[in-house]
């Protein structure tokens, strides 16, 4: 690695925002360790990424079966790639959320129908006490309007806001400038806005 | 930080200077500490949405799903497990030979050590005759 490349690590580490600013990545050492193939490692490992990688591809599909899959195969890449990792190319995290979010283009790609007629039948409302009730319901139309938005504003809101990557980390994922991410991401929210607002949305009921 | 960048901010990344970029964060939220109320308003729609968001929740993985991720990492060394796992188990297979060779053993020597004392008891009458039969030998 040069010293340009270690520069740009250290800045893209800097810039992570919502993480303690460490110049080293934090997962490193971990992964070193499941690259030499230590089980106390790998059951850490998928501790910490799997909860992490199933909600950006439950997010991104719409589906939790089919997250449930992505997330599997990126594991498998994973353990691929572990004994080959270097330090400083890029975030392990980063890179994990790079393999995932092309396993769920896959997906995307290949999905004829709206996405929103693919989510999973919910259980009866009717068997719930009220307040857990009002929480589905919440729930469900907030899934449905993140469904309904377009792919790459999705991607730009989950990466943000869910995944809470920086908005240079979220911009580099993307293949795209840090001004476009900002575009996205108002967009995404206007659509947003506008969906719970003919769903019953109002500013005084969250 | 102008009053067009802050809004431009929170439109973006919502309300909570978490999301903010992290080089413009120190400053936005001094302009908001100076301009509280126009900062409000900016953030009153960005706040809501947030809210709105943060209701999505995602059930965590289940321990079966855990199980069979963990599942599919390569287990250490193949080659060298399975060499020790094979020497363990000629071992282990050696230690239960040998236990059952010395059972073996046990027995037979019981079966064999359970004879002699009707040896004995035989000798014991015939020595007792045989003092007689020593007798007549000194005849």
């Amino acid at each position: 690695m040069g010293p340009g490349a270690a520069a740009a690590a250290v800045h893209a580490a800097d810039a992570t925002g919502l993480r303690p600013l460490n110049e080293r990545d934090p997962d490193a050492e971990l992964v070193a360790r499941v690259g030499e193939q230590d089980q106390a490692a790998v059951r850490t490992l998928v501790a910490r990424k799997l909860p992490r990688l199933l909600a950006l591809a439950t997010r991104m599909l719409g589906d939790r079966m089919e997250a449930e899959d992505v997330a599997q195969e990126a594991f498998v890449r994973i353990w691929k790639q572990a004994p080959r990792w270097k330090e400083g190319e890029a975030r392990f995290d980063t890179w994990i959320h790079r393999v995932a979010l092309n396993l769920c283009y896959d997906r995307l790609r290949g999905r004829r129908e709206d996405p929103v007629a693919d989510l999973p039948d919910e259980a009866d409302p009717r068997a719930l006490p009220d307040q857990q009730l009002e929480a589905r319901v919440r729930d469900e139309r907030v899934r449905e309007a993140l469904a309904a938005l377009p792919a790459r504003q999705r991607e730009a809101l989950v990466l943000n806001y869910y995944q809470e990557l920086s908005n240079i980390e979220a911009a580099a994922l993307m293949g795209i400038t840090v001004d476009a991410l900002e575009s996205l991401l108002a967009r995404a929210r206007r659509n947003l806005r506008a969906q719970l607002a003919g769903s019953g949305f109002s500013k005084d009921t969250p | 930080m102008t009053p067009e960048r802050f809004q431009t901010i929170v439109d973006a990344y919502g309300a909570d200077p978490r999301r903010w970029p992290q080089e413009e964060r120190a400053a936005a939220e001094a302009w908001a500490e100076l301009h509280r109320s126009e900062a409000d308003a900016a953030l009153a729609e960005p706040a809501s949405i947030d809210a709105w968001l943060a209701s999505h929740t995602i059930a965590p993985p289940p321990r079966a799903l855990v199980e069979r991720v963990v599942a599919t990492a390569p287990v250490r060394g193949p080659f060298r497990q399975g060499g020790r796992l094979w020497w363990q188990g000629a071992a282990f297979a050696g230690i239960g030979l040998a236990g059952g060779l010395t059972g073996a053993f046990a027995v037979s020597f019981f079966v064999l050590t359970s004879t002699p004392p009707s040896v004995h008891d035989a000798s014991y009458v015939t020595s007792s005759f045989g003092g007689s039969t020593a007798d007549w030998s000194g005849e």
